[in-house]
């Protein structure tokens, strides 16, 4: 802690929030808020004598409220830096800091928030975790039984730096406890509130219990476990030793605790797996090791950092085994608990590897980005034709558009991130997306639909999110219909309406319109560009009576393999449902309306050639199909 | 490298991937090579048992040379996991890197499909000929280059930011270690002794 304060090329910035982060890999700009302490760090030398003057006391967080601290304050005698702070909500205003403070002069109630832009190159995201309350399971009395604590608490209560000075003793009495009960997995691996494990508690409960027993060789010791999770270097090791030293592990998850309200002692309700008996056993208190969850603010964090969370709130990875501190989006990477729990020599690991991946940027000159850009096509667009349009900038979520009457759109190239989302939008087709334009689109769905369209069911997925689900379903082996035909553009706000239109028109059986949640979208707003155009498409097509399910809308993020695989089942059984006539029967029915909506595509330049290849394209497939098939 | 006329004769070589018994468990590679080899600009179709280990990349990159291919088909895995493997691939044989297009038959076809392996068969094939579609209007690019600041941010101070930032810095690189309460530490600071090593945790 200390040398990252003292470290030249470190600027610790404590009491800030991130707002905002635009711009690109190598080129952020990022905007923070550094919170008014009312004093001046380079005045406060961290001598305290506010913090002795001052009269209110509140409770400390750090010392999981089981201490108090004052409005002018520190968490705790060993911050970093060492500078007081003034908790504004707190403070009543009677100024005894001020005095007290003297010549430092080092208090200034007019200070303010500061906000301030940085640029930078790379991002590393660090924001770890958060502890799970525990009063939210009845049958374990947290809140309500003074002599059960959680996990936090104990590590306060058993610290030499602690609000006991690391003598443990019970709340309800102040004495030291003779019989200690630990209770692993409160709230984790439990389907009612968190499925996961949260990987270090098996051994802070080891670890505390060794420590209390060489303290105190008389403390009797219970862990209560499902499993012990033990996988890494020395940790089996470790566990032997805590047997060996006379702890008592109870396989099996308490049911109930109860309390005797004259002694305040508890009653430990469990199954004794290995005995194979009911156990109900007596203790002093009792430590709860509450699951580590994500942080409160993880939504805020991902939305301003433009990232994905996998399922439960942890920052999600690029890819699991590849990619493991990379994030989506290039130049920001995730270190430590954010991404998944981790213990202090994994998060530490973790964090290093991060310098690493963000050092091969910020050792460059240059970096590379895909080119998969928009592009105007100066003589479509009406603007240089004096009328008034502009549709594609706002559509925009980076504004890379720059519209001046009388000149074609121009798209700022070093802005542009390549959603696509302006090329579906324009309406005269005057934009067209590098490595995602309408002729190649065209082509692949026209080689899709070439044989039995009816029996498919066409997917839309976006690279970030749906078509990473459909790589998780297949590499979960969550079966799904072999129907399905997919194709993937950078983002659903890409998926031009002219896609749908032609997709019905070549006789699909089923659409699927399928992208990001909003919150993860890799494209800010994309998402909501794309899911406007979807539900205005939807409209259209229950106006024209399409059985309803054969367009579908779903949002899959990169994490809902089992969706995607769910979601197209069920397309399947909507096509299964229509009579094989009946549906024949609607897509010609359809066919001139689709046909008349998607012509328009037709005219978007390098369309003609993709025409007349898919021609040829289909040509070949169906009379190699016909072969095959005899 | 030479210079690439997308207007030129198409001439695309098509890799169909074994991934071992990966996707060669479900259907049958060569068998989607020989279909592919009849679609239209395609001059060479073949399937091949790993694409991504050295020999398949080898055997593109001859190709490319031997057959003056112009596009290239990869029917293997997810672009996610190799799209820059084999872009690189081509790259190395003169090969614009943006006229090489993937077909996903792994994570989306026979990993998806196992039960169902005529189904797979013939999606397997459509995703190839749907590739082959798109390779064929393909256009060379040219990655873009941006500047970077060499200035690093590292958001959250508990152990694991400390330990980026600390390294980013020893590295020479000025970085900004921003913290929302009024230390750094995180939960580390707030632990009695840790193991695996039992000191203490400042
Ligand atoms: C049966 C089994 C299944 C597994 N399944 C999975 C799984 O599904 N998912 C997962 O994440 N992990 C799995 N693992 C774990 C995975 O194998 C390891 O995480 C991984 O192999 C470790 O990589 P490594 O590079 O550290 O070591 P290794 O893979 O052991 O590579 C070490 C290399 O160094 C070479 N070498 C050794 N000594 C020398 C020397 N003196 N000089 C030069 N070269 C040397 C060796 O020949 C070898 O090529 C599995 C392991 C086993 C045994
Ligand atoms: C009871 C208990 C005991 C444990 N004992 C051990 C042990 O003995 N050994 C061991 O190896 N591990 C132990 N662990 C696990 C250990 O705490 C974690 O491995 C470690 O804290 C993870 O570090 P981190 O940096 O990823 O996250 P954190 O420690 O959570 O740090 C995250 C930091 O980011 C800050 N932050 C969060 N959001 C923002 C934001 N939006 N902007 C700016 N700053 C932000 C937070 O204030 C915090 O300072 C224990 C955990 C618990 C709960
Ligand atoms: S680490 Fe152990 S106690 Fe914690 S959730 Fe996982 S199994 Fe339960
Ligand atoms: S809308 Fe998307 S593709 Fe169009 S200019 Fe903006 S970022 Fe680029
Ligand atoms: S939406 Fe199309 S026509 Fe309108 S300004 Fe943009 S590029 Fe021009």
């Amino acid at each position: 802690m200390v040398d990252a304060a003292r470290h030249p090329k470190i600027d610790v910035r404590t009491y800030t929030n991130v707002e905002r982060v635009e711009g690109y890999v190598g080129n952020f700009k990022v905007q923070l808020r550094e919170k008014a302490r009312h004093v001046l760090a380079d005045r406060c030398n961290g001598c305290g004598e506010c913090s002795k003057a001052c009269p209110i006391e509140v409770p400390n967080y750090f010392e999981m409220n089981l201490a108090p601290r004052k409005a002018a304050y520190v968490p705790m005698s060993q911050s970093v830096p060492l500078r007081y702070t003034i908790d504004e909500e707190a403070c009543i205003h009677c100024y005894k800091c001020v005095d007290a403070c003297g010549a430092l002069e080092a208090i200034d109630f007019s200070q303010e928030d500061k906000v301030v832009w940085e640029d930078i190159g790379s991002i590393v995201v660090a924001t770890g975790f958060n502890h799970f309350d525990p009063s939210v399971i009845p049958e374990y009395g947290y809140g309500r039984y003074p002599n059960v604590i959680t996990a936090m608490e104990m590590e306060r209560l058993n610290n030499s730096a602690g609000p006991t000075t690391g003598n443990l003793i019970r709340p309800s009495d102040q004495k030291n406890p003779q019989r200690l009960a630990i209770i692993n997995c409160v709230g984790s691996r439990d389907k009612r509130f968190n499925p996961w494990c949260s990987n270090f508690c098996c051994m802070y409960a080891i670890k505390n219990a060794v420590l209390l027993k060489q303290m105190n060789p008389e403390l009797e010791i219970s862990i209560y476990y499902m499993d012990i999770r033990t996988p890494s270097k020395g940790y089996e090791e470790f566990y032997d030793r805590a047997r060996s030293m006379g702890i008592r592990f109870i396989q099996g998850r308490p049911s109930l605790i109860t309390e005797d309200p004259q002694t305040k002692n508890l009653f430990v309700h469990s199954e004794d797996v290995v005995l194979g008996k009911i156990s109900e056993l007596e203790y002093d208190m009792v430590m709860l090791n509450q699951a580590a969850v994500p942080q409160p603010d993880v939504d805020t964090v991902s939305s301003v950092l433009n990232i994905t969370q996998s399922p439960g709130g942890w920052f999600m990875e690029y890819h699991p085994k590849l990619r493991p501190v990379d994030s989506p989006t290039d130049g920001i990477f995730l270190a430590g608990a954010c991404q998944g729990l981790k213990d202090i020599p994994s998060s530490v690991s973790s964090g290093l590897a991060t310098a690493s991946r963000a050092g091969r940027i910020l050792h460059s000159d240059e970096w590379e980005i895909e080119p998969i850009i928009a592009q105007v096509w100066e003589d479509r667009c009406v603007m240089a034709q004096g009328k008034v349009c502009g549709v594609c900038s706002r559509a925009c979520p980076y504004g890379a558009i720059v519209i001046e009457e009388g000149k074609a759109a121009s798209v700022t190239v070093a802005k542009c991130h390549g959603c696509g989302g302006c090329v579906a939008e324009c309406p005269h087709n005057a934009i067209t997306q590098m490595h995602f334009t309408d002729a190649q689109v065209l082509a692949q769905m026209r080689a899709l639909l070439a044989d039995r369209p009816e029996e498919k069911i066409f997917a839309f997925r976006c690279h970030w999110c749906s078509y990473g689900g459909a790589d998780l379903a297949g590499t979960s082996h969550f079966d799904y219909s072999a129907n399905e035909r997919g194709i993937r553009v950078m983002c659903s706000a890409r998926m031009d309406p002219d896609f749908i239109y032609e997709a019905f028109r070549l006789g699909a059986g089923a659409v699927l319109y399928s992208g990001c949640h909003p919150q993860d979208c890799h494209y800010i707003t994309g998402q909501r560009v794309g899911a406007t155009r979807a539900d205005r498409l939807q409209k259209l097509f229950e106006k024209l009576e399409m059985t309803s399910g054969r367009f579908r809308i779903e949002w899959i993020s990169a994490a809902e393999g089992d969706k995607y695989s769910r979601v197209i089942n069920e397309m399947q059984k909507v096509i299964d449902n229509i009579p094989h006539d009946q549906l024949m029967a609607e897509i010609e029915r359809l066919r001139p309306e689709m046909e008349k909506r998607a012509r328009r595509m037709y005219e978007t330049p390098g369309v003609d050639k993709a025409l007349v290849y898919s021609d040829e394209m289909v040509q070949a497939i169906t009379a190699k199909e016909v072969k095959s098939g005899a | 490298m030479a210079e690439q006329k997308p207007e030129d004769e198409l001439r695309i070589g098509v890799y169909i991937c074994h991934c071992g018994s990966n996707i060669a468990g479900v259907i049958d590679p060569a068998e989607v090579a020989e279909w592919a080899s009849h679609l239209p600009g395609v001059v060479r179709a073949t399937d091949t048992l790993y694409a991504c280990a050295d020999s398949g990349q080898t055997l593109i990159k001859e190709d490319i040379k031997k057959y003056n291919l112009n596009r290239v088909v990869v029917s293997a895995c997810s672009v996610r996991m190799h799209e820059t493997t084999f872009r690189a691939a081509v790259s190395e044989a003169g090969l614009n890197p943006f006229l090489m297009e993937m077909a996903n038959i792994r994570e989306q076809c026979t990993w998806a499909h196992g039960h169902d392996k005529d189904g797979a068969l013939r999606k397997a094939k459509d995703l190839t000929a749907s590739a082959i579609a798109k390779a064929r209007f393909l256009n060379p690019l040219t990655m873009i280059k941006v500047p970077v600041t060499k200035r690093a941010m590292v958001i959250g101070g508990g152990v694991a930011g400390i330990s980026a930032a600390l390294d980013l810095a020893d590295q020479g690189i000025e970085t900004i270690l921003v913290e929302k309460e009024p230390t750094i530490g995180g939960v580390m600071a707030q632990l009695n002794k840790t193991f695996p090593t039992m000191d203490c945790s400042i």
